[in-house]
């Protein structure tokens, strides 16, 4: 039984279209990483999970439960770490936790938790005085209540420093193998590729990419990314660039194809003449062009960035 | 603090309108240690006690001869319920108007709703925090005065004292209710507090007001009224017009008029005088109507706990937070 499953899910607020047919599924037992830039839906896909916004359209289910009619039976078994929140300000640390502990209905141990996010020495503070990478760690606490079968954590290292950020990916991993599947989101590669199984990549509200960290590895082992600054560029061209056979993405950076000399950044894992030829067959001429060795984070940039990634 | 399995556990009852008491429980619990600044809870105590003490002193004061116990706890009665009627709602309406729009607002709300509540839990368990600041205050106060009152009368009439206090108790939460339900129906607290102002100066202000419009705008025959005729004192036959029952009952649903007519029903303050009962007796041909009648005051306090909160649970079920 899968941990997660999404299935043909849209969302739309007034009229704009937060999420379009989104489906993927997490298999239980495993840290899935939920990639996308800021405002790609990933907060809204994470938002009906827990129930707090209905789907426009398809359906959602978690831990095998529809995710609207027994919400409340998947957040008793979910650790969340939601994004945006605000802490109680005048509960100290340990209310917050006792909060959540009385609320799951277990008997854990406030301190314990703390320690185990590193801020036990301020549990009688109120939370109002704690700062920004504090407060997380305390939400963090609050996720951990209970031995929770899934986490969901909604950009989890925000506020936190690299040490932070190092501790948390501990915490996840730990939690990981003591049975608990983990799904959370980030805008950064770098957060998610070192401790995620597979990652999903979400755009604009659709899922351009699902596969594990080895496998989108794999795919750019001897890739490179060629970044060609040509004088102007149509979606013909960017789509006979993308059949070409040793090409795997196509994309034009920073989106703006009208600018007056776009770049293209293609993955290319062999002939990167091939490229440049076929642009120029097209009367595109090319003013410069580039190449350097490919890592996940432009996996990631290439998927995201950019006008079109998959031709319609 | 601890639950041990034994307990039900929230995890048992699922859905966005079941409720769980544990899950209740914690949250006004978690609400009234979070709204309750030791400072506010101590001023609203203070405040409730002075409201109750001036008047007894001033009474004590003027009153010259030995007053007795009875009269004076009436006289109490009738001059506090005066100043509670008016303040009751305002303290309700800003210990609530933020209740729900400001974790809203600010987020907290996603803490408490990733925690296995459903939403419902959250207006109940909000309402009863918020009530329990309030009530708690009122007690503390009327707790302290009472010691005032009795050395100042030499003793007091229990039944008045308790019965003021119950009274403003249900008082509290029917406007607790109307606060955590406006809260709830705001996206912001903007349009929370400006929601919360507006039914204060409805309720408040044009509510008590609209009867003797009505009855003004009959008396100048602008509006159809209904027609009654009175025996004069010298036996001839007056004829008189009366507001339509409608206004009546429209005047009797007003929180204010029924918290009067409440107290006046467990209380022995004598709100009207028999004169006024038995020129509306003559108005509605003989007996006064239920919704006039002081016992269905007390269903239309329940009715403003019950409703506002009810209406508020029905929609904050359908919205995206």
């Amino acid at each position: 039984m899968p941990a997660i499953t999404v299935d043909g899910l849209t969302k739309s607020f007034g009229g704009t279209l937060a999420l379009r047919d989104l489906s993927f599924e997490v298999r239980e037992g495993e840290v899935f990483g939920f990639l996308g830039p800021n405002g790609a839906g990933k907060s809204t896909t994470i938002n009906v999970l827990l129930d707090f916004v209905r789907p426009t359209a398809g359906s959602a289910a978690v831990l095998g439960m529809d995710a609207q009619a027994h919400s409340r039976e998947i957040r008793s078994r979910t650790g969340v770490l939601p994004e945006g929140y605000r802490v109680y300000e005048r509960l100290t640390g340990r209310q917050h936790l006792e909060f959540a502990i009385d609320s799951k209905g277990v008997d854990d141990d406030p301190d314990r938790l703390l320690e185990r996010v590193d801020i036990a020495d301020a549990a009688d503070r109120k939370a109002g005085g704690y700062s920004k990478g504090m407060a997380q760690r305390l939400m963090l606490a609050m996720a951990l209540v209970g031995e929770p079968d899934l986490l969901i954590l909604d950009e989890p290292s925000t506020g936190l420093d690299p040490n932070g950020a190092r501790e948390m990916r501990e915490i996840v991993r730990a939690e990981n193998d003591r049975g608990a599947t983990v799904f959370f989101s980030s805008h950064s590669m770098e957060q998610v590729e070192a401790v995620a199984d597979r990652v999903g990549i979400l755009r604009d509200g659709e899922m351009v990419a699902v596969d594990s960290v080895a496998g989108l590895r794999d795919s750019l082992e001897d890739g490179t990314t060629l970044r060609v600054t040509v004088d102007r560029i149509d979606d013909d061209a960017l789509n006979a660039v993308r059949a070409l056979e040793d090409v795997s993405n196509a994309a034009v950076e920073s989106g703006d194809r009208n600018e007056a000399e776009p770049t293209l950044v293609v993955s290319v894992d062999g002939s990167k003449t091939a490229v440049l030829g076929e642009l120029e067959d097209r009367g595109i001429e090319v003013r410069d062009f580039s190449t350097q060795e490919a890592s996940l984070e432009d996996v990631f940039q290439s998927y995201t960035t950019g006008s079109e990634v998959e031709a319609r | 603090m601890s639950t041990d399995s034994a307990s039900a556990g929230p995890g048992s009852a699922s859905g966005v309108g079941s409720v769980s008491l544990d899950s209740v429980r914690a949250i006004a619990k978690k609400d009234f240690q979070d709204s309750i600044r030791s400072w506010l809870f101590l001023f609203l105590s203070a405040f409730f006690l002075s409201i109750l003490v001036l008047p007894t002193v001033l009474l004590w004061y003027l009153g010259g001869d030995v007053p007795t116990a009875e009269a004076t706890t009436q006289g109490l009665v009738g001059t506090v319920h005066n100043v509670t009627r008016l303040v009751i709602p305002v303290i309700a309406l800003v210990l609530g108007w933020k209740a729900i729009a400001g974790e809203r607002e600010s987020g907290s709300l996603k803490v408490m709703l990733s925690l296995p509540h459903s939403r419902t839990d959250v207006l109940v368990g909000k309402f009863l925090g918020r009530s329990a600041v309030l009530s708690l205050s009122l007690f503390v106060g009327f707790f302290f005065a009472a010691f005032v009152v009795a050395l100042a009368f030499g003793g007091f009439d229990l039944t008045d004292y308790v019965g003021l206090f119950a009274v403003s108790v249900l008082y509290g939460l029917a406007y607790t209710s109307i606060a955590i339900a406006l809260s709830s129906l705001a996206r912001s607290t903007t349009v929370a507090g400006a929601l919360a102002f507006g039914v204060f100066v409805l309720f408040y202000v044009v509510w008590e007001t609209m009867l003797v419009a009505v009855d003004t705008l009959v008396q100048l025959d602008y509006l159809p009224g209904v027609e009654y005729t009175v025996t004069g004192p010298g036996g001839e036959s007056i004829a008189l017009e009366r507001p339509h029952d409608v206004a009546f009952l429209f005047h009797s649903f007003d929180p204010g008029v029924a918290y009067r007519n409440v107290l006046s029903f467990v209380t022995s303050i004598a709100e009207q005088n028999p004169q006024v009962v038995r020129s509306m007796e003559n108005a509605f041909g003989g007996s006064v109507p239920f919704y006039l009648q002081d016992w269905f005051s007390v269903v239309v306090l329940l009715f403003w706990i019950v409703v506002p909160l009810a209406v508020a649970i029905y929609r904050f079920q359908r919205v995206d937070l």
